[in-house]
Order: C-alpha cells, then structure tokens, then sequence
C-alpha cells in the first residue's frame, strides 16, 4: 500500500483565523493522473496544494496521501498528529515545487539536487552527484551542476528546483504556480519538463494558471472558487464546456 | 612665422570626426582642486606638527612602545576580547533562541535581558558587578532540595577580572542575542517550507539550510562587534585591571609622561584593529558568496558546501 501515488481528500477544512479558506474540499488523484487546479486568487487552490504535503494542516476531514492518512493517525474517535520524524517520512514521498523555487542559495545547483538523497536519505554522495547529473539533464541543465542560483535564470533555477524535488524519488508532485513567477518567454522551458514528466507517468497535482498545459496534459480539473471546489471533471471537457455559471466566468476572463 | 601662421590652418589635416564618434568631456571644476588643496592643507599641518611639536616627546613613545608591562597589558586586552566574545557570542545564541521562542514567557525574560543590557551604560554594568558583593555578600551554591551545598564568598570571587569578563560578556551577549536574531529573520520562510518538502529532520535544516544562510548578515556584524570589543575593554582599566590602558597609565602616574603613553596605548589599538579588519573582510568575502554572483572559475574549483 505504501506510496502508490494517490491522493485522496474528502470534505476537508481550513481556516486561518475567523477565515475559512477551504470550506469542504473532494479530491481524488489515482496513480499517474495528472490534475490542475485552476481558480481566482484567494480561492483556496494554494492552500489545498499545501495540505498535501503537511506544509499547512488540516483542520478537519479526511487527506489520504500514498494510501495512507498523511500527518495524522485514526483512532476511533480522533485524528491524531504523528510525531515529526513520521511526518517527514511522509513528506518524503512528496515532491513539492514551489512558485518562488526556493532553491537554497547557499548551494550550487547540484548541491541542491543531492541536497534530499544525501542528507535525507543518506544516499552515498558519489552515487548522489551521478543521480543528480542525469536530472539536471533531464530537466535540460547538464552541466550546469556547479552553477549557485543566483547564476541561474529563473526558469533554470525552477527546473533545479523540479530536480531537486525529483532526486527524492516520489510518487507524487504538487507543483504551487511553477511558472507565475516566470519571465513570459521562460514559461515554456519548464512546462516541458513538467509535459516530459507527466509521459513519464509521475503523479502531478498542478496549481496552475496556464490554462494550455492543462488543456493538453491534465486528465482532471477542479476549478475552486472561494474556498469550495466548483467544478471537478475531465481537463478538456471542463475547459470546453463548463458546466457552471462561475467556472464560465472564470475562463471568459483568462482564456 | 608668417609661414607658420599662413600654412598651418590649411595644411595640418583636421580630423573629420562625425558627432557620434566624438568623446564627450566633463571639464574639471574648481571644487574638484579645492577638495584636494584643503585635505593636503590638514593632513600636512598634522603632520607637521606632531613632529614638530617636542610635548609629543615621540622618543619617550618609542622607549615605552615595547615595555614589558604594555606588552603584558596588550595580551591581557586580547584575552579580555577573546574571552567575552565567546562568552558573550554563547550567551547570545541561547537569547536569540530564547527570544524567537513561541512560547511568550521565555521570549519574554529574553527581551527584558535584553532591554535591560543595552540599555544601560557598560562603563555602569562594569562597576556595578565589581561592588555586586555588597548586594549579595554571601551566596550558596548548592543542589535544591538537599544538603549540599557550599557557600561562597561573592567580594573574593568578584577581583576585577572577574568582574570584567562579567560585565562585557553580559553586556555583549545582548548585543549578540539580535545580531543573531536579525541572521534568522534574514532567511526567507521558503527556505524553511523547501527543506521541510523534502523530508528534512528540523536539525538538517538547521544546520546545512538555515545556519549557512544566517552567516552572511551575522558574520560581518560579529566582527565589527569584536573590533568594538577590543576598544570596549579599555572600560576596565577603572577596575584596575591591568590591560593595555591601565598598564600606560600605571606608568604615567609614575613619570607624568600622560601624553607618550596614551599615544603608545592608541597605536596599540589602531594596530590590532587594523589586523582583525583583515580576516574580517576575508571571511565576509567567503560568507557572501551566494548572494554576489561569483566568477564561476572560483566556483568550480570550491569544495561542495553540503
């Protein structure tokens, strides 16, 4: 049962404060699916990504991550949260690229990259570093290995970033607006590394407002809107002819 | 001549420069000699008088200037330094921690130390802890709740080096407590959530994430307060502890020669700070590596950071 790249959510909920950010959210991902989240600013699609890997809690419902619940144990009548060495088992099943990179600027690029294997892991640094050459040239970067961040351009650095995330093996990506951070004409580079990596039947979960890869790539789309999920349904055919009124809106306006 | 006159407009040939190709010229203004004549004018009456002027007495200054008693005063004021900046830098941690702490009361006792610590004169704190005993004359140190324990005699603990490395360790600590906590805040929450995506147990990130990413706001910082130090401990001369100051004193209360030795004790001090501004601009250099873009030769040649 363990990490077989699936997510499942059902009625889940999330407040900061008085704010209740996500208000009873369903989600099935199955193993290898592709699924982009699209909606307005401040819909909740952020949040959502983010309690799939622990990086916020959930306050209440059910978040089945790998087959297994993700960051809390069931008893019979309460979730109870594991203790941390359990959850950063959990997360590192769980690759997450994030808008900003995040990369760690005191590293070079490949430093990052072996960065999880090596002090996660424990990986051998040598087998490490070739593991990590043959990324970042999947992501289009050989030999830039040596390079610290801030030599990089953006969509570089976010393509390190996917590699990074990728050395730890996951089942699942959650990609967080990977190319909203982006120069116009650096989107495409990483979307197709992100198109290469969805052949490759990697789990995605994308929070996204490129609306094209989702047409092409997707196999699902959940459109949410203040906190609730809209519209749940087959990427193309969401795109095409959305059922509800708000979903319409929405696309009128991006597309 | 007239031939001079007559052919040389016509037969020198004039360099045909189109406009885009001429050099522009800034011409040099008066201010810009100004500047130089008034600099040259003081610098060089400083000069002039301090060799000039006999009450400098710059024999009597290199007589003293390698004196057993200044070169004792000298490693004393190393001492002093070394030893309150580790204290002080430990004691600063645990604050920093203290105070970043989610759970008020303890970032609480941190702020009070702190505001307490800088907002009090050192020279103050420095006399205060050499005449604590006369708060606390006996204390007890002992394990609660049993027998054992062992009294001490606070005024023959407190001699003046105690109460100096005391006094600047505390005081520096404070300082420390925010240059740290100012390295913490310097690192973006991002930094945090990647490592936390990744698997990463909290030490993990601390150590190869966080901590290398402090450096660059700590470390310079440190070493201006370390060049501050070492002038700081010129203080605890007035508890007549016999570092560099108080060992030229000690000799001028003698000799009546005030002014040679204040000079020979300052030369003292521009030298050592003069030195550890060296290793000081190195290590700024190594720490902020990733923030500069760095020639990628350098780059290559380095060994990994992990």
């Amino acid at each position: 049962m363990k990490a077989d790249g699936t997510i499942v959510a059902r009625q889940l909920h999330k407040s900061f404060g008085s704010h209740e950010v996500l208000r009873g959210i369903d989600l099935s991902v199955a193993a290898g699916e592709i699924s982009c989240i699209i909606g307005p600013s401040g819909s909740g699609k952020s949040t959502l990504l983010r309690c799939v890997n622990g990086l916020e809690t959930v306050d209440r419902g059910v978040l089945r991550v790998n087959g297994e619940d993700f960051g809390y144990v069931e008893t019979d009548n309460a979730y109870h949260a594991v203790r941390p060495q359990r959850l950063a088992e959990q997360r590192s099943h769980i690759g997450m690229v994030f808008q900003q990179f995040n990369l760690f600027p005191n590293m070079t690029a490949e430093d990052n990259v072996i960065s999880g294997p090596v002090l996660v892991k424990k990986v051998n640094r040598k087998v490490a570093r070739e593991q990590a050459q043959k990324l970042l040239a999947q992501v289009g970067l050989a030999g830039c290995g040596h390079k610290y961040p801030a030599q990089l351009s953006g969509g570089q650095q976010q393509r390190v970033a996917i590699a990074r995330a990728l050395a730890m093996e996951p089942s699942i990506m959650l990609f967080d607006e990977p190319t909203s951070a982006l120069d116009p004409e650096l989107v495409g580079e990483v979307l197709a590394v992100m198109r290469d990596l969805a052949h490759h039947g990697m789990t995605m979960l994308v929070v996204t407002h490129e609306m094209g890869f989702a047409r092409d790539v997707a196999d699902e789309i959940l459109f949410m809107d203040g906190g609730v999920a809209i519209e749940r349904g087959d990427a193309r055919e969401v795109l095409a002819n959305p059922r509800e009124k708000r979903t319409q809106e929405f696309l009128e306006r991006v597309l | 001549m007239s031939t001079k006159t007559i052919g040389s407009p016509t037969s020198r040939p004039v360099p045909e420069l189109l406009p885009e190709q001429k050099k522009r010229i800034t011409p040099k203004r008066p201010r810009d000699y100004v500047s130089w004549a008034v600099a040259v004018a003081i610098v060089g009456g400083l000069v002039t008088t301090t060799v000039t002027n006999e009450n400098y007495q710059w024999p009597v200054v290199f007589s003293y200037f390698t004196a057993q008693s200044i070169l004792d005063g000298l490693v004393l004021t190393l001492v002093l330094t070394v030893a309150s900046m580790v204290l002080g830098t430990l004691l600063g941690l645990v604050l920093a921690v203290m105070r970043m702490s989610h759970q008020a009361p303890i970032s609480g006792l941190a702020r009070l130390y702190i505001t307490f610590f800088r907002g009090t004169p050192v020279l103050v704190q420095l006399i205060f802890w050499f005449n604590i005993a006369a708060l606390y004359p006996n204390v007890s140190l002992g394990i609660p709740f049993t027998d054992i324990s062992t009294p001490v005699d606070v005024n023959a603990l407190m001699t003046p080096l105690t109460a100096a490395i005391v006094g600047l360790t505390l005081n520096q600590a404070a300082y420390m407590a925010e240059i740290i906590r100012g390295g913490f805040a310097s690192v973006n929450r991002g930094q945090y959530e990647a490592a936390d995506s990744l698997g990463m147990s909290g030490f993990t990130r601390l150590r190869h994430v966080i901590i290398p990413q402090t450096m660059p706001a700590i470390i310079p910082a440190t070493g201006n307060q370390v060049i501050g130090m070492l002038k700081e401990t010129s203080l605890v001369s007035v508890l007549g502890v016999a570092e560099l100051l108080n060992s030229a004193q000690s000799i001028y209360a003698r000799t009546y020669q005030t002014i040679p030795l204040l000079i020979v004790a300052s030369l003292w001090y521009l030298i050592m700070t003069m030195a550890l501004s060296v290793p000081q601009s190195m290590i700024e250099r190594r720490f902020s590596r990733s923030t500069r873009r760095p020639a990628p030769v350098a780059v290559a040649t380095k060994e990994s950071l992990l």
